[in-house]
């Protein structure tokens, strides 16, 4: 099952950058690009709602590379396809948008880019396993003193 | 303050920048076995390193937080400075909207409040409860032995059936009645810092970047004084959590809200000592919250204090340092004050010769010998 279209960057960008270019230029190769947001890399601003009050704030920047686009092939068939990406590097944004219209809108070649989103996803199911593996290791359990016998209920 | 343009050091100066780049390289000389720091190395090994970075600097870009480390030869205060002199360079492309950190996906969380929390404490990675004795055995750790102990970490490490984010420990309590109730969620966007100059008073949300931007040996100095005595916080970590959160922004083409990455970042929220409302109501507890990229605790502990520390300045009135928001939100930057720290080396020339030049005068005036 294809992961939903808010997931595809996550994934995705478990892979090589280059991976992702030569991919995205092999898709393209028939079709004209129209951009519709050039291809731009700079800064983002993270804001977010305080724990104590929930109210905003800004905690600070991040690298952001930004870009919009228009495929159309030669038999006149379009799809748009976007990309914000966390990343200084414009090129990689492009590239994303590329695979986000082919996707989207099905069109050739985006079987290729539903496996790498399916392996990408399986890459990062693997990092949030490690993570969670963290958690499970030095997971507390807590008892109060002269309730059990401490220590050796541990052992 | 006077000023005189000076010429002739152009010379000393480059030599200055060579000589420094000759102490980063000296390791090389006649060693053939030496080789330059990986990035990718000061990125994993000194990953605390980096973190401070990227929390002074502003900004999470841990690879070039790596390299500033790198060329400033491990000086946090230079790194920090040029990776800001990098963002100043970057244009501003977006924001997200406020998210909310209770979807962090964790490595760390405990509280220091309550022994059972929903979901659990878990204590990650944290040398809490380590021995600070020197681990000699690092002095000539073989690249094998580096490389098996993640390896064998991992084949050993349990099966985790355990969600990605955990309820706040905040949230439970606010549910009880215990906290001060939330304020009507505001339309106004929060202060930028990197955008406009700081004039008081300011609102919260300037004292929060501002706090999260700031140098840690600073904050953790002031907070400091407010734990000893110059103050009464008195504060209780509620919860304390590491993780990562992801970033979300508007798709370009469907507007829905997008992973674009994820960061690093500590939390901590305490609860501090209770307070009566003035209107009749029934007494609560006073809360603060700290918060910056990176895994750096002590920073997000000593903010969390001075928020709260703030918070009761700008209620009742300054009565210590740190609950006077001027003196905590102007000497906290690193970047700023290492600057003006810095300045002194600068000639002085004009100004100093004054100096001189009053001194002699006022010795002339009462009668000694200039």
């Amino acid at each position: 099952m294809l992961l939903e279209r808010t997931d595809w960057i996550r994934a995705l960008t478990a892979h090589p950058a280059p991976d992702l270019h030569a991919l995205a230029e092999r898709l393209a190769a028939g079709c004209e690009v129209r951009l519709t947001r050039l291809p731009q890399a700079g800064l983002g601003l993270l804001q977010l709602a305080d724990g104590a009050f929930h109210e905003a704030y800004y905690l600070g920047e991040f690298p952001l590379s930004i870009c919009s686009l228009e495929l159309t092939l030669a038999d006149g068939r379009r799809a748009e396809g976007g990309a914000q990406v966390m990343a200084d590097d414009a090129a990689l944004a492009r590239s994303l948008a590329i695979l986000d219209a082919v996707l989207a809108a099905r069109l050739p070649g985006w079987e290729a880019v539903s496996a790498q989103v399916h392996s990408g996803a399986a890459r990062r199911d693997e990092e949030a396993c490690r993570r969670r593996a963290v958690l499970a290791a030095t997971r507390v359990d807590v008892a109060l003193l002269g309730n059990v016998g401490e220590d050796e209920n541990e052992a | 303050m006077s000023y005189v343009a000076i010429k002739g050091g152009g010379r000393a100066i480059a030599g200055a920048a060579a000589v420094t780049e000759y102490l980063r390289t000296e390791q090389g000389l006649d060693n053939p076995a030496a080789e330059p720091l990986a990035i990718d190395a000061i990125l994993h090994q000194l990953r605390h390193l980096v973190d401070r970075v990227v929390s002074e600097g502003g900004v999470y870009h841990p690879q070039f937080a790596a390299l500033a480390v790198k060329q400033s030869l491990g000086d946090t205060l230079e790194a920090a400075f040029a990776l800001r002199a990098w963002r100043s360079t970057r244009p501003r492309l977006s924001a997200t909207p406020p998210l909310d950190t209770s979807r962090m996906r964790l490595i760390r969380r405990i509280s220091s409040a309550f022994k059972d929390i929903p979901g659990g404490q878990m204590l990650g990675p944290t040398p809490d409860y380590a021995l600070r004795l020197l681990r000699l055995e690092l002095m000539d750790e073989s690249p094998e032995a580096f490389r098996a102990v993640a390896r064998d970490w991992l084949e050993n490490c349990p099966e985790a059936d355990l969600p990605d984010s955990f309820p706040k420990v905040l949230d439970a309590l606010r549910a009880e009645g215990l906290l001060p109730p939330l304020g009507a969620v505001r339309d106004e966007a929060p202060f930028d810092i990197t955008r406009e100059p700081l004039v008081f008073p300011v609102p919260r949300s300037a004292a929060l970047s501002t706090l999260a931007r700031a140098e840690t040996g600073a904050l953790l100095a002031i907070a400091y004084s407010n734990m000893r005595g110059y103050g009464d916080v008195h504060p209780t970590v509620a919860e304390l959590r590491v993780g990562y959160l992801p970033v979300l922004l508007p798709h370009p083409v469907t507007g829905e809200l997008t992973e674009a990455g994820e960061v690093l970042m500590t939390e901590c929220e305490v609860v501090a000592m209770f307070e009566a409302d003035d209107a009749g109501g029934k007494p609560m507890f006073t809360v603060g919250y700290g918060a910056c990229f990176g895994h750096n605790e002590v920073k997000a502990i000593a903010m969390a204090i001075l928020d709260r520390a703030l918070q009761k300045g700008m209620q009742d009135g300054p009565e210590n340092p740190s609950e006077d928001p001027e003196f905590v939100l102007l000497h906290v930057d690193g970047v700023d004050s290492m600057g003006f720290a810095s300045h002194y080396k600068m000639p002085h020339y004009v100004t100093f010769q004054s100096d001189l030049d009053r001194l002699r005068t006022t010795r002339q005036k009462s009668g000694e010998p200039a």
